[in-house]
């Protein structure tokens, strides 16, 4: 049955959890030489079926055939011996190891019992060559940027001679033209026989990339299309309806300022921010990696202190590096790095809701947890996140529901003024769109929005104005109907002020929309 | 949404499945009914309502401090300073009411707004001084433990009688410290499950960051913590205190480290976010069983140390694997589930039968004859001397047909409290006790006497309670003889230092009186430098090389034990025996193979395995109803290079 080509042949795997049907009845086939794409939405089931054949989950009913045999993979060395090695999201590297360690971690070549570090960091070095990717192998992986650490990756799983090689959103957080270096890896890679799984969620790459695509939906494969099928099919293929606007925006009246922020400096990150958010706005906040967004708005919200300026909410000036005086006057932060700094990731969705409102439910130190639990219900199904129930771990959760459950916690919070911060990085089609919405009815009840994004068509098309910063300096403020991607980006290279030179971006790559 | 699973669980299978259900997801709950059964199974005298009111005294202290560890564990960080905490508070309580006269009331404020003052220094320098807790906790361990002795000036400090009766029972057979006990332990489950402090532990403890752009105070909920669990390590000094009804400087010694194993193996990670303080109580049951159970089985105290070690690592495990297991059969129903909790059973089955195996075959299988059963409850067994003690009475036993076990309290007093309580609960013929503390064996031999059981005080004497017999030798003669032998060796002047036992236990104070006793008389002797060195042998050759870089010109050293001399002589190195002369205290055999060889001028030598021999001799007489005298006396003598030969311990 099968033929010579063929590498992986999964047949009606069915996977559960504790209160979730995981994947049921899924089928998927790999053969050598293509890029098969994995399409669907967070929560679809694309990352448990990966896990399968990386070894971290054994299902429960189906099977798996590698080159025409049926396996039961147990654990990942013995899916690495199979040929097959995978690329995280979050990466498995060792910070403070050297990436030739990192390459050979577990396989390092031996003489006499010792480590042979020559001929470790020859090797590394070849491969390394081969990826493209000018870092020595002697370089610690913390110093690396993030785009370096997956060709690094990349390296590893070559150095498996992998015939199989699965990719779990490797260009999430990567610039476009780190993208390109990627793609023209991937298509060697493809010329050589490795066969590769590709999961991402910018529709843009499946027809640059790849050969066929396999949707998943609700943990059911719903379909098998070639590459070239238009992107309006496949997502309505992924959402099981079509999506008509991917940017729903509805601007709604502006009132007063709420958000004020004036000549906001922090010694050698930031300097002379200033702008401010109106009641019922949108204000988006584009830039390169490392021009300061990200700073500026914890620096706003308290989470970090700077050194001149001020920030005022509704007129009243908060006090510097304070959270909770920040809380207090209503501004809200939704973090970059979401299961970082946004989630307790082992504690269930209702604390996790209940988070920000801790306090305020508190009374003589006792928590209203009858209260906490109401409120985390009623909120969890007004934005509709997907879960067994509000006791489930947030960790099991999809991306996009963790998002909804950070947002969530700040909703019932009563937030007048919400820093997004990335809000839909890594977040499939339709629970970004539901993340609009849910702008939209912020904005409509008279709450201020600020988001930063590195997405430029998002930027684009949900800000009602857009800041572009650029080496820690505003360069410029374009109002919705004038922002294009030419001007966004002229600004975000341009150099606002030279008189002091603040900190350089630590990449000097452009982070360009790979919108349409 | 604990109910929730209550509900739907008791809902769906009855009792017997919720039991079932219980216990798969508890695997500390599992492994204390394992235990329960096994020692019910391996002793008669396990599973009386006498014997498990004493496990519960003892799992009170260990369960108290443990809910104030849990608190600190949940959030993420470690207290390590609790046993000196709980130590310091106690003295303070004792030192204030009973020395200085304080109100007894405004006493046990001030030994809680110590254990409140130690917290929030942890505290402090964790939040705001960037310490790792382990660190901070590991500084505030030593300060503690050095306040109390400071404090206490290393003597035992009687307690308050009205505070002491928190170690007393109430109706005649509930035991206050078990009340004190449960009421904490409500307490923590109230903070942890319901409070802003308790609800922001596991928050922080989950993810720190998160919590602090939550707007969670978390430097101010951090001194809180610490500051919490200051407060019930006070409250545990405070019972353990009363139980002695003393006050000891050294007491819950190493204590911490058995409150975080209760903690661990009660479920909660030392990674923080998880833990309960049911589970925690469950954990210091089950250290408090063990200890019980492995003292009525009479197994050998160097062996339980091993199979307590084993037991806490089983639990754990079994823990980690319903963990595991328990991820997945909720929804999948039969599939993967069945193999699973197979698995949990299995590791169940595992812990009984190496539990079960372990103790009967090390037990000694005495308590199927009629022989007469005398239970010797030794100081420590981390010194030869007391070995030789073991040695002696276990020959003499033999001889006489006494069945003898034998127990080390590792020089810790209320542990000493619980294995007397043990004997005196399984019904034994007679105690001997070698006392840690002269006070702090008062109460457990007091109940003894109650009890109507002969005791034999063996070494030290007991206080404020009635043995029929003391055997010993003289510590201050002996201390006195030390001093008279090196001052005349050095001919009446000289420039010595002398090295002191352990700050706070009977032995050192008394041999200290004795040393300054002797030197009296010889007015040319300089005594340059007096330090303790724990009567241990390596802190004997620190000291003494620390003391002689400050005082080269020393001319003879008078140690507390031979141990420490034996230190001494290693740093001294070829100074010993030639233009330093040092003599040890005890006679132990190397500190007689020293003096033959001549590196040791003299050992005031007890004779040990004498003092083993007439305590069970005297011992059995008291059971059989004949006389004994109040006290006997085994002579000391100082042991030289001329007459080593001819003795014998």
């Amino acid at each position: 049955m099968s033929n010579a080509d063929e590498l992986l042949r999964i047949e009606g795997i069915r996977k559960t959890f504790p209160g979730v049907v995981a994947l049921d009845s899924v089928d998927f086939d790999l053969r050598r030489g293509e890029v098969h794409v994995l399409l669907g939405e967070n929560g679809a089931g694309k990352s448990t079926l990966i896990k399968m054949l990386s070894g971290a989950y054994t299902p429960d009913a189906g099977r798996i055939l590698a080159g025409g045999e049926e396996v039961r993979i147990h654990g990942a060395q013995h899916s690495e011996r199979l040929g097959i090695a995978t690329i995280y999201q979050e990466f498995n590297l060792v910070p403070d190891l050297t990436v030739a360690e990192n390459i050979f971690l577990g396989r390092q070549p031996r003489r006499f019992g010792m480590i042979d570090r020559k001929r470790m960091e020859a090797d590394a070095a070849v491969l390394l060559e081969r990826v493209g990717v000018p870092v020595s192998p002697r370089a610690l992986v913390r110093e690396l940027g993030i785009a370096r650490l997956q060709m690094v990756e990349i390296a590893k799983a070559l150095s498996l001679d992998a015939r199989v090689l699965i990719m779990d959103e490797p260009t999430a957080v990567l610039t476009s033209e780190e993208v390109e270096k990627l793609f023209a890896i991937v298509r060697r890679l493809r010329e050589d026989g490795v066969g590769i799984v590709f999961i991402t969620h910018h529709l843009e790459e499946i027809a640059a990339l790849g050969d066929r695509v396999t949707v998943i939906r609700d943990g059911r494969s719903v379909g098998q299309v070639p590459a070239s099928t238009p992107e309006d099919e496949l997502v309505r293929l992924m959402v099981g309806r079509s999506i008509e606007q991917q940017y729903p925006r509805e601007p709604a009246d502006t009132g007063a300022a709420l958000l004020s922020v004036e000549g906001l400096t922090r010694d050698g990150v930031f300097h002379d921010v200033s702008f401010e958010v109106r009641a019922g706005e949108v204000v988006g906040v584009a830039g390169l990696v490392g021009a300061g967004r990200t700073e500026v708005v914890r620096a706003v919200f308290g989470a970090d202190p700077y050194d001149q300026g001020a920030v005022r909410v509704a007129g009243a000036r908060l006090r510097r590096h304070d959270v909770s005086a920040a809380m207090a006057a209503g501004i809200g932060l939704v973090p970059e790095d979401r299961k970082g700094q946004g989630l307790v990731l082992d504690a269930s969705v209702e604390e996790n809701l209940g988070l920000v409102t801790l306090r305020s439910a508190t009374r003589a130190g006792l928590v209203d947890l009858k209260g906490q639990h109401e409120a985390a219900g009623r909120i969890a199904a007004q934005l509709g996140v997907r879960m067994a129930g509000l006791g489930q771990q947030v960790r099991t959760l999809s991306g996009g529901n963790q998002q909804k459950v950070v947002i969530g916690k700040w909703l019932l919070a009563d937030t007048k003024v919400l820093i997004l911060d990335e809000p839909t990085r890594g977040i499939d089609v339709g629970a970004k769109v539901e993340i609009y919405q849910l702008i939209n009815e912020l904005t409509a009840a008279g709450a201020a929005v600020l988001m930063i994004s590195s997405d430029l068509p998002e930027v684009l098309g949900m800000s009602d104005r857009v800041l572009v910063m650029a080496q820690g300096r505003i360069a410029g403020e374009l109002a919705a109907r004038e922002a294009t991607q030419d001007a966004v980006m002229a600004l975000a290279v341009s150099s606002p002020v030279s008189s002091t030179t603040p900190s350089t971006p630590t990449t000097s790559e452009v982070e360009t929309g790979r919108g349409r | 949404m604990a109910a929730d699973t209550l509900k739907s669980t008791t809902g769906a299978g009855g009792g017997a499945a919720a039991v079932r259900r219980l216990l798969l997801d508890n695997g500390a709950l599992t492994a204390l009914i394992v235990l329960l059964i096994a020692m019910s199974a391996l002793s008669g005298d396990f599973l009386t309502t006498d014997n498990l009111l004493n496990v519960g005294v003892q799992a009170a202290v260990t369960a108290i401090l443990a809910f104030g560890v849990t608190f600190v564990i949940v959030s993420a960080g470690i207290d390590l300073s609790v046993g000196s905490v709980a130590a310091l508070s106690a003295t303070v309580l004792a030192w204030s009411a009973t020395s200085h006269g304080v109100p007894v009331v405004l006493a046990v404020v001030l030994a809680v707004a110590t254990g409140i003052a130690a917290g929030l220094v942890n505290g402090f320098l964790i939040a705001y001084g960037k310490l790792p807790p382990f660190i901070a906790t590991l500084a505030m361990l030593s300060v503690a433990r050095g306040l109390s002795l400071v404090i206490s000036e290393g003597s035992p400090i009687a307690f308050p009688d009205s505070v002491s009766h928190l170690g007393d029972t109430l109706g005649g057979w509930l035991p206050v410290p078990v009340l004190v006990m449960v009421v904490m332990g409500l307490i923590a489950a109230f903070v942890l499950g319901r409070t802003y402090i308790g609800r922001s532990m596991y928050a922080i403890g989950g993810n720190e960051e998160a919590a602090r752009l939550s707007g969670l105070r978390v430097k101010k909920q951090k001194l809180a913590i610490y500051a919490l669990s200051g407060v019930f390590a006070a409250a545990a000094g405070i019972v353990l205190a009363s139980r002695l009804s003393s006050a000891q400087p050294q007491a819950a010694d190493g204590y911490e480290l058995d409150a975080i194993a209760a903690v661990v193996i009660g479920g909660a990670s030392l990674a923080g976010g998880t833990g309960k303080a049911s589970g925690t109580l469950i954990g210091a049951l089950i250290l408090a069983v063990l200890r019980n159970g492995l003292n009525l089985l009479s197994v050998s105290a160097f062996w339980q140390q091993v199979v307590i070690g084993v037991v806490i690592a089983l639990a754990v495990l079994l823990d980690t694997v319903r963990r595991k297991a328990g991820a997945a059969p909720v929804a999948a129903g039969t599939g993967g589930g069945k193999g699973r909790q197979a698995v949990t059973y299995g590791l169940a089955a595992v812990v009984t039968v190496a539990v079960v195996g372990a103790t009967s075959f090390l037990h000694s299988g005495s308590s199927s004859t009629s022989n007469p059963k005398v239970g010797l409850a030794l100081s420590t067994l981390n010194n030869p001397f007391f070995v030789q003690i073991q040695s002696g009475a276990k020959a003499e036993a033999k001889k006489l047909g006494v069945d003898l076990t034998v127990t080390d309290a590792q020089n810790d007093a209320s542990q000493q409290a619980n294995q007397l309580q043990n004997f005196t609960s399984s019904g034994y013929d007679a105690i001997i006790v070698n006392p840690v503390d002269s006070d702090a064996a008062g109460p457990a031999v007091r109940a003894a006497d109650k009890a109507k059981i002969p005791v034999v005080a063996v070494d030290r004497g007991v206080n404020k309670a009635t043995t029929n017999t003391l055997v010993a030798s003289d510590n201050v003669a002996g201390g006195e003889l030390a001093a008279k032998t090196v001052a005349e060796k050095l001919g009446g002047t000289g420039k010595i230092v002398i090295l002191q036992g352990q700050a706070g236990t009977s032995a050192a104070r008394e041999r200290a009186e004795g040393f300054a006793k002797g030197l009296k008389a010889f007015p040319g002797i300089q005594v340059l430098a007096q330090q303790p060195a724990d009567f241990d042998r390596t802190k004997g050759l620190d000291v003494m090389s620390n003391l002689l870089q400050a005082h080269p010109d020393v001319q003879g050293v008078i140690a507390a034990n031979d141990e420490m001399a034996l230190g001494a002589i290693k740093a001294l190195g070829s100074k010993a025996g030639k233009s330093v002369q040092v003599v040890g205290f005890d006679g132990t055999p190397d500190g007689l193979t020293a003096v033959t060889n001549g590196t040791l001028y003299a050992s005031v030598a007890q004779q040990p395995s004498e003092l083993g021999r007439i305590a069970v001799d005297n011992a059995l007489k008291a059971f059989q109803g004949k006389k004994v005298a109040e006290t006997v006396k085994v002579p000391v003598k100082v042991v030289t290079e001329e007459n080593v030969a001819g003795f014998t311990g």
